[in-house]
């Protein structure tokens, strides 16, 4: 965050409750981050810490009985995301604000030629006739590295491979040259060489369009290749943000170092995988106090207590822990709290 | 590793043991729309019971034939009377009982057909549940009243026993092929395996496997059967073939009024309207109850 | 493509097959002589009973009969009529170009006002014009064919002149009309026994679709729809409802049955010339050759039907059109 020009979106408070049966499930309880302009921001976190929900919150995607509360603002270019009307929101999305999906395979219509579905989102948004629009969903096609893209634009879905579907998703995307691009586990339903190629891809596009990426995955190894910031999520809160360089250098919050410590290393002999024990705790019943408790081997009275709040940490570094007033604690790990079914704390 | 271990419960069903019979009629009674199909249909039916103590009048009595022919609903007839001056509300009233039972007692003929020419199909597999299944497709081809005019054209001056067997017998195609797709899946299904390794007989698996699967279809294809029923008798009796005369079915009545359908309009609407809340309700309920074991599933 | 349809026609071929079987035994099975009416009735002419001798061979062993009539129905030939007094096929060719237009309409007419009806409970679901129009659907479902025709007679034609009250064409006047005349004669004629038999079937379509539409709804290719700024109006009519057009191909051939059943009670209500009315009045007349020469002619249609309904589903999915 520079800071001379204002952020692309910025984000204060940002709740999204599911009003269900079984209560009210806060998926996203209390988020708040920026994105600059130009900029890729990673949010990681394992299922269910709200990352996607969050995602999903920023075009106002989410469905009854999930809701976004009163009280949460997201400014994109002047305007307040939460409050605008229907045309409007149908008028950023895809144009202004675009999202690729890890589900390739299933994110295409079926009965639609590839060409056609790009083509869709110019016909949408800019007054293109049906040849224009098609000329350009090609040069998009190509541009996203698929060759002989003329041809395939003419192809249907199934006749396509799960990369190459992915690059058609990622032309769709940037068709309109949106200033903000959100990415979804782009890459987790593809082969680990299709990754690869598909995380360059980004790289390169963004920085030839000149577009911000929101890079949400739980793999540690995506957000090092492709992100200059990274936000930690934890039972629908912000744990942890910093610079990428400085997250993996020095973590602060016990889950960031958790994750951390979780990534097998190649060449690093292991005989049992790190995890971390226990599991995340329903989003229909946060605990009070720090969310993370249970589960951390450095927690004490006061974690029960206080919920934490976002201390400072270091230059563009932020953390939920009450590690951050008394750090001394952290020399003296004990067993975590929680006890797994049938197996005691190791 | 000391142990705060779990108690482990026996392994049975979490839940206590519920017939899917059971299920399925309170999970129906839950929507507004299922009782109000049931309170209906239960009338109906209660009436038909119960028709000789609420009839008004015989349904084959002629007390006057001249004052009393061809009268539009009034009092003393509520849903007049027909050309033989019989009075039309207790011959719809028997008539619900005549064509429910005909109903019912040829969708019990289908189903039981159904559901053996199903599972003998499907356990038998290879070339003779080819040869079934190919002579079902010709069954299937044939649309049914078709078939049944094609029958019971042959066979003049039927009686309604004979009836219900015809009707039963050309009712059960759709429920054998549901019954064999479930045998099928079954036979393979890994825990049939399982409890044939542990030495569990064929007729044992058959009752305590194959059954329990069957019921929620056969529930649903007899509820949807007996309307289907119900329409295609009356259409029968429309046409001549049906019930007999003077025998007082739905489609009859409507039968008795086809000469002069604008003079006599009472007999076209009122046995209709019977036709039409018996066949919705029944639907109503058949659909709630697939979807109830739908859902289960 | 070429391959599958010589297969399917082959399987056609093995079940019209088994149907002329069935009928055969439904023949001879009978007590009596289901031509005991015919070969009893003194009133009927020696020239019709020696037909059926000669058609039947109702002398001659059984096994020899059966071959006799496959044989004869390969060529076409379904026996004679002789409340007709002309060979049943004969009878048959001339009524089912009229129930043939009949079951085009309908078929026609009750696929777009059911994809209609669906689209509007879907892009309204929930709310209580969704729920009227299940009932109404349902209302009309439940109906025996034959109930509905009489209803639409008495309205629209006693009560509420608006039509004529049966028959194809004016009986007196038509052959003096000009060609114009002629044209809108017809239609005047066809106007309400297709409309009576649109919507019966209409209600089976509407919930079938309302139903394939709720399915798709929830499908990833959805989202992306809507994650392209389409409007939920777009979305339905565009991308759901392509989709959920292939199961409703499948229910094209499903149809043909219940149109073909539905026709029979039409053209006897409303006098309409088509193979129904044929074979209803043969009923009366116990004039069985028309009446199973229409059992077999209605199983070749539904047969041919599901067919071409096949040929159109795998047309129509882009996925199957490759192999």
């Amino acid at each position: 965050m520079t800071a001379t020009t204002p952020p692309l979106v910025s984000i204060r408070d940002l709740r999204t409750w599911f009003h269900t049966e079984g209560g009210v499930a806060r998926a996203v309880d209390g988020v708040s981050f920026d994105i600059g302009a130009g900029e890729t921001v990673g949010i990681v976190g394992e299922s269910g810490c709200g990352k996607s929900v969050t995602a999903l919150s920023i075009l106002r995607l989410i469905q009854p009985p999930g809701r976004i509360e009163p009280g949460s603002r997201i400014e994109f270019e002047g305007r307040d995301i939460v409050t605008l009307g229907d045309e409007e929101i149908r008028d950023i999305r895809g144009n202004r604000i675009s999202m690729i999906f890890q589900e390739p395979m299933s994110a295409l219509n079926p009965v639609f030629t590839v060409g056609d579905q790009v083509a869709e989102v110019a016909r949408v948004h800019a007054d293109m006739s049906r040849k224009e629009a098609w000329n350009r969903a090609v040069e998009m096609l190509a541009l996203t590295g698929i060759p002989d893209a003329e041809t395939r634009a003419r192809q249907y879905p199934h006749q396509l491979s799960g990369g190459m579907r992915q690059r058609v998703l990622i032309a769709m995307a940037l068709m309109m040259k949106p200033a903000l691009v959100i990415a979804d586990e782009p890459t987790t339903a593809l082969d680990v060489t299709i990754q690869a190629q598909i995380l360059e891809l980004l790289v390169e596009l963004q920085k030839r369009i000149g577009t911000s990426i929101l890079m949400i995955t739980h793999d540690l190894g995506v957000i090092a290749e492709t992100t200059s910031r990274v936000i930690v999520m934890y039972a629908g809160e912000v744990v942890e943000q910093a610079d990428v360089d400085e997250l993996f250098a020095k973590p602060h919050h016990p889950y960031t170092e958790g994750l951390m410590h979780s990534m097998p290393h190649i060449g690093h002999d292991q005989e049992r995988l790190n995890v971390i024990p226990g599991t995340v705790p329903a989003p229909t019943d946060w605990p009070a106090g720090c969310r993370f408790r249970e589960r951390c081997p450095y927690s004490w009275d006061l974690c029960e207590r206080e919920h934490p709040p976002l201390y400072q940490v270091g230059v563009a570094h932020v953390s939920r822990c009450h590690l951050a007033i008394e750090p001394e604690r952290r020399n003296h790990p004990h067993p975590p709290l929680v006890v797994e079914e049938g197996v005691a704390a190791a | 590793m000391s142990g705060q271990t779990r108690d482990f419960a026996p392994i049975s069903s979490p839940r206590p043991r519920e017939s899917p019979l059971a299920l399925g009629v309170r999970r129906i009674l839950r929507a507004r729309s299922s009782r109000a199909a049931l309170v209906v249909l239960g009338i109906i039916v209660l009436a038909g019971a119960l028709a000789p103590l609420i009839a008004p009048y015989d349904p084959a009595a002629q007390p006057d034939i001249v004052a009393l022919k061809d009268l539009p609903p009034s009092l003393a007839h509520p849903f007049g009377t027909d050309p033989y001056s019989r009075d039309v509300l207790s011959r719809v009233i028997y008539g619900a009982r005549l064509s429910l039972l005909i109903g019912v007692l040829a969708t019990l003929v289908s189903l039981t057909l159904g559901v053996a020419y199903g599972a003998i199909a499907g356990y038998a597999g290879g070339l003779v549940d080819a040869l079934m299944m190919r002579v079902l497709d010709a069954f299937l081809s044939i649309p049914r009243l078709l078939l049944l005019i094609g029958v019971l054209v042959a066979w003049p001056r039927l009686s309604i026993a004979a009836l219900v067997l015809f009707l039963g017998f050309t009712g059960w195609f759709g429920l054998s092929r549901i019954v064999r797709g479930q045998v099928l899946a079954l036979k393979h299904a890994e825990f049939i395996t399982a409890a044939r390794a542990l030495g569990a007989s064929r007729r044992r698996i058959l009752w305590r496997h194959l059954l329990p699967n069957l019921v929620s279809p056969i529930v649903v294809a007899a509820t949807l059967g007996v309307a289907h029923v119900v329409v295609l008798e009356a259409g029968l009796s429309y046409l001549g073939i049906g019930v007999p005369q003077p025998q007082a079915s739905w489609g009859n009545i409507i039968q008795d009024g086809a000469d002069q359908v604008a003079a006599l309009w009472w007999m076209s609407l009122f046995p209709g309207l019977f036709i039409v809340f018996t066949v919705m309700t029944l639907n109503i309920l058949g659909e709630a109850l697939r979807d109830a074991y739908e859902r289960r599933s | 493509m070429l391959r599958y349809l010589a297969r399917r026609l082959g399987q056609a071929a093995v079940i019209v097959a088994i149907v002329a079987t069935i009928t055969f035994a439904l023949i001879h099975l009978a007590p009596g002589d289901p031509f005991s009416a015919v070969m009893d009735n003194p009133n009927v002419s020696e020239r019709v009973r020696a037909t059926l001798r000669a058609q039947y061979g109702l002398d001659r062993p059984l096994p020899e009969q059966f071959v006799r009539y496959v044989n004869q129905l390969a060529h076409g030939e379904m026996g004679w009529s002789f409340s007709h007094d002309r060979p049943v096929q004969a009878v048959l060719a001339t009524a089912l170009p009229n129930t043939l237009l009949l079951m085009a309409i309908a078929l026609v007419g009750s696929f777009g006002l059911g994809i209609l009806i669906a689209l509007i409970q879907v892009a309204r679901r929930g709310s209580t014009t969704d729920h009227t129009l299940s009932a109404i659907s349902l209302f009309f479902f439940s109906m025996p064919d034959f109930w509905l025709a009489i209803l639409a007679l008495l309205a629209f034609t006693y009560w509420v002149p608006l039509f004529p009250v049966g028959g194809a064409v004016d009986p007196v006047m038509h052959e003096y009309m000009g060609l114009g005349a002629r044209i809108v004669d017809r239609l005047w004629h066809l106007a309400l026994p297709a409309l009576t038999l649109t919507v019966l079937a209409a209600p089976t379509v509407a919930r079938f679709q309302r139903a394939a539409l709720l399915d798709v709804l929830p499908a990833d290719y959805i989202r992306t729809a809507r994650l392209k700024g389409l409007t939920e109006r777009e979305i339905l009519r565009r991308h759901a409802l392509r989709n959920a057009l292939l199961p409703i191909i499948s229910l094209v051939g499903l149809s043909f049955p219940a149109l073909l059943t539905g026709a029979f009670f039409i053209e006897k209500i409303f006098a309409w010339p088509g193979m129904g009315l044929a074979v209803v009045n043969a009923i009366g007349t116990r004039d069985y050759p028309l009446v199973v020469g229409g059992v077999i002619l209605g199983s070749i249609m539904v047969t041919l039907g599901s067919i071409l309904a096949d040929l159109l589903y795998v047309w129509a999915d882009p996925r199957l059109r490759a192999n």
